[in-house]
């Protein structure tokens, strides 16, 4: 089957039901099982694995010492606290630790696409999108879920509202990362290898996150909220946890899923760009 | 072989090197460009601290000004840093550890000239960068004679940081992954260390644990210097750096001399 025959048919592979009972339950079937395998893979080396995952923990913890010394000279930071700040830290590096967990490849994509990697899963019968992100576990980034889980049981509203509120914050900061991350990765479609300058973006994303939006003024906030989509993800201690700003959820919400519409369109319109390089690799 | 042949050794490689980390300029360049970003975010965060503070014009002895140049040096130096773990490391792993040590040339010396000549590229074309920025945004540092002592400090400052690394880095010759030890170092660099703000804006208990460590010799030294000049602290400054470069070194020298004895070469 060639590229564009199998990327005309990616209506085939959306997640609906329609003349395909059990679809849906045989796609979250595969997704489970893929993590299980992955994280199988991970616990294989269990001292390394305790190791990496530990090292990450580590160095957020640093960040947190950091705004724990800032904090303790300036008690307040244009209305942002200490509280509020950890939230943050925990909002940010919840977010990434599962996308890096359960969609390790997202930030991977324009490498296995420069590279010819794509044709071991433009050959298998799963969606193509999906199965490139779920391939992969950053072993790492699950010291950043433990992080974030650490900091919200220490500092973090505890009741089931709460609770709710932190889930939905993780998992909208999460979207935003994957879908982002799978944007920019999707310009080696048509640039060719832009791995560098993917990383670049994406490390952009990631460090306005970890800083409260309330230090950036007029341009450095339009940027934060209409260039970078990080002022979606750093505003949420304020705007959900704190206390809900309706305005503001329902943009992070569209947001997110504006960027999960475009990221997959992108891709599937890359996708007929793309041209094997007949490079021979196996699924490791 | 004389002193001076084997001084002229090193300098090819350190000459080789250059010419190397040169021909990639552009690459380099655009890498750096975090640089920019980190800077801009400091600089919001300061401002946004000043103003909170009353628009004070000091804060713990230091203007906004020269808390924004000191930020530009300590982040100038910390990306200049070649990552001397990941090298050995590989060299370890892949087995070309064992050419490197059989060839005429001390194994920690070969390292320290190709490390060096690395840095001081890479911190020139930061300082351009950094510098280009803060003179656009910040407006000039407030010059003293301690930019002019900023060089020499400032290669101080990367010589403790190699030879620190280097002890990290030398546990590779018993355990192999050293990356994850290195990642954690850099982190108590960037906090205790001094990057992120000077050690003066700790608190008390804090700031004298600090200055027993040999990370303030890396970062807050140089920068200090530079934005905060005190000629009657200048000698005791540079001192505290020679001081823990011959300490640490003595400590390298032990470790390489152990290790070199432990290590199983793995192919070639």
């Amino acid at each position: 089957m060639s590229t564009e025959d199998r990327t005309n048919s990616a209506s085939y592979y959306s997640i609906t039901e329609h003349d395909q009972p059990g679809k849906l339950r045989r796609q979250l079937s595969f997704v489970l099982r893929s993590w299980t395998l992955n994280l199988a893979g991970a616990m294989e080396f269990r001292l390394s694995f305790l190791l990496t995952a530990g090292m990450m923990m580590i160095n957020n913890i640093v960040w947190i010492v950091f705004w724990g010394l800032y904090f303790n000279r300036f008690q307040v930071l244009n209305g942002w606290e200490l509280h509020d700040v950890m939230m943050l830290w925990a909002v940010s590096a919840g977010g990434f630790g599962l996308m890096a967990t359960f969609f390790g490849n997202a930030s991977r994509i324009a490498n296995i696409i420069a590279t010819g990697q794509l044709d071991v899963y433009l050959a298998q019968p799963k969606p193509v999108l999906l199965h490139v992100l779920i391939s992969r576990m950053s072993v790492s980034a699950i010291g950043d879920v433990l992080f974030a889980l650490l900091v919200f049981a220490i500092f973090g509203d505890k009741s089931a509202a709460g609770i709710a509120k932190f889930g939905l914050a993780m998992a909208i900061a999460a979207v935003i990362f994957i879908f982002f991350s799978v944007i920019v990765n999707c310009l080696a479609f048509w640039v060719g290898n832009t791995e560098g300058l993917s990383i670049q973006l994406f490390n952009a994303l990631l460090t306005f996150t970890t800083y409260p939006t309330s230090i950036f003024k007029s341009w450095g906030k339009l940027v934060l909220f209409a260039v970078i989509p990080a002022g979606f993800i750093s505003y949420l201690p304020i705007g959900l946890l704190r206390e809900i700003n309706l305005p503001f959820l329902i943009g992070a919400l569209a947001v997110s899923a504006l960027f999960v519409a475009c990221g997959t369109l992108l891709f599937y319109r890359g996708l007929k760009r793309y041209t094997s390089g007949n490079m021979m690799t196996l699924r490791r | 072989m004389t002193t001076l042949g084997k001084m002229a050794k090193y300098a090819f490689i350190g000459k080789i090197t250059l010419r190397n980390q040169l021909a990639y300029i552009i690459d380099f360049l655009i890498r750096s460009l975090f640089l920019l970003l980190i800077l801009y975010i400091f600089l919001q965060l300061w401002q946004a601290t000043f103003h909170g503070e009353g628009d004070a014009s000091l804060i713990a002895g230091y203007s906004f000004n020269q808390i924004m140049w000191y930020l530009v040096i300590t982040e100038a130096i910390t990306l200049a840093c070649p990552s001397l773990c990941t090298r050995i490391e590989e060299e370890v792993k892949n087995g070309d550890v064992g050419y490197r040590l059989v060839r005429p040339i001390h194994f920690v010396v070969f390292h320290y000239v190709e490390y060096m000549s690395e840095a001081a590229v890479r911190f020139g074309v930061n300082a351009v960068l950094g510098g280009t920025l803060g003179l656009l945004i910040i407006g000039p540092p407030e010059l003293s004679a301690g930019f002019l002592w900023l060089p020499l400090a400032a290669a101080f400052g990367l010589t403790v940081n190699f030879m620190l690394n280097m002890t990290l880095a030398l546990c590779a010759f018993w355990v192999e992954e050293t990356r994850g030890i290195e990642f954690v170092y850099n982190k108590f660099l960037f906090t205790i260390g001094g990057m992120l703000m000077p050690l003066e804006l700790f608190p008390d208990a804090l700031q004298a644990v600090g200055r027993w460590l040999p990370l303030q010799a890396v970062l807050y030294i140089p920068a200090k210097t530079a934005v905060a000049f005190d000629a009657s602290r200048l000698a005791g400054m540079l001192a505290v750096q020679v001081l823990w470069i011959a300490v640490i070194g003595l400590a390298v020298a032990w470790i390489y001399r152990r290790g070199v004895k432990k290590l199983n070469v793995n192919g070639g």
